[in-house]
């Protein structure tokens, strides 16, 4: 059994877009990690899982 | 002579629904009709999970039932390996997680071998009794198990179980790369794994699969390396970045052409028969 990716869920204090991160590119990213992909700053966590339903509502950072 | 590569479908596992992709088929009717297309693209192996009325992963036993009936019926023609699922639902309890296995006995059923945490968030049971207990059943009733291996500790599992008598060789892996909680999907951990098995248990054959963004490095060096390969919508719903999959098939398809160009031969059912040492 195997659940896909996981992801982790933001959103952005400064622009308010909300993103997501897939949690096997944190060698990748580093310490950019859950960063706004538009305004760099760290996001503010919401929740982590696999695909979630709403998961369209978020911009998958690659 | 040109090596065949065994391709397994894995078509519809665990968690995603038609919202994460309209194409991921659940119900029996459905599983049953994407298991053909998956057979005629290629696919020797179909690695089957249920979902209950609600779509969920589910271990019902009448699930199970009404799916492989319908691959016999409506396809007859159809000789694909079954190997069946025997971790659909993580709440599942043991006897519920074996009794589809007794009743329809098929060629191959998985083996998670040991226990990790589950996307951070739960756990995936997979008791020294339980791994006991399915491991008799499975020789029992002449299933040959795949070893799903999250993990190399999950390898050094299986070689205790083979010393046990609990899992007979020649043994078949799969290993489960760039899951959550499990071992980070690349070709260097890859090739770990590969050397980990050899080490441990010598003989045995192995596929591979990764997880999200490690899905195609993954499938060309099992390919490189000599392994076979799983695909399908239980592991990953997007073909590519930002491209939701159409069909399983569509998946099959490419991991036939990346084994033709690679200069290897897909394996027919037959074929893969003979690889694994099925004797049904």
């Amino acid at each position: 059994m195997t659940w896909g990716p996981m992801f982790m869920y933001y959103h952005c204090p400064k622009c308010g877009l909300k993103f997501e991160y897939a949690v096997d590119l944190i060698p990748e990213f580093g310490e950019k990690f859950g960063h706004c992909p538009k305004c760099d700053v760290m996001g503010i966590y919401e929740k982590d899982g696999a695909r979630q339903p709403d998961d369209a509502d978020y911009l998958e950072v690659e | 002579m040109a090596k065949k590569t065994i391709i397994t479908a894995a078509v519809t596992g665990a968690w995603p629904k038609k919202e994460n992709n309209p194409n991921v088929p659940m119900t029996p009717s459905e599983i049953a009709d994407d298991v053909y297309a998956c057979w005629k693209a290629g696919a020797a192996i179909a690695h089957l999970h249920m979902r209950d009325d609600n779509g969920n992963g589910t271990m019902d036993k009448n699930k199970f039932i009404e799916t492989v009936n319908l691959i016999h019926e409506r396809y007859p023609d159809c000789d694909i390996i079954l190997n069946l699922t025997t971790s659909g639902d993580i709440y599942a309890t043991d006897d519920t997680r074996l009794e589809h296995v007794q009743i329809l006995k098929p060629e191959m059923a998985s083996y998670d071998c040991g226990s990790m945490n589950w996307l951070n968030s739960s756990l995936f049971i997979n008791s020294p009794a339980f791994l006991e207990r399915c491991g008799k059943l499975f020789q029992e009733l002449n299933i040959k198990p795949e070893i799903e291996a999250f993990d190399p500790g999950m390898i050094a599992n299986a070689a205790y179980y083979l010393k046990k008598g609990v899992l007979k060789a020649p043994l078949h892996f799969q290993f489960c790369m760039g899951c959550a909680n499990g071992i980070p999907g690349s070709v260097k951990n890859l090739v770990f794994m590969k050397e980990t098995m050899e080490q441990l248990c010598p003989g045995s054959t192995w596929s591979t699969f990764g997880v999200g963004h490690s899905a195609m490095e993954t499938m060309y060096a099992a390919v490189a390396l000599g392994g076979h390969i799983r695909v399908g919508m239980e592991d990953n719903v997007m073909y590519s970045k930002g491209v939701l999959a159409e069909s399983n098939a569509q998946f099959v398809e490419r991991a036939a052409r990346v084994i033709r160009e690679y200069g290897n031969e897909v394996a027919t059912p037959a074929e893969a028969r003979e690889i694994l040492g099925l004797t049904k």
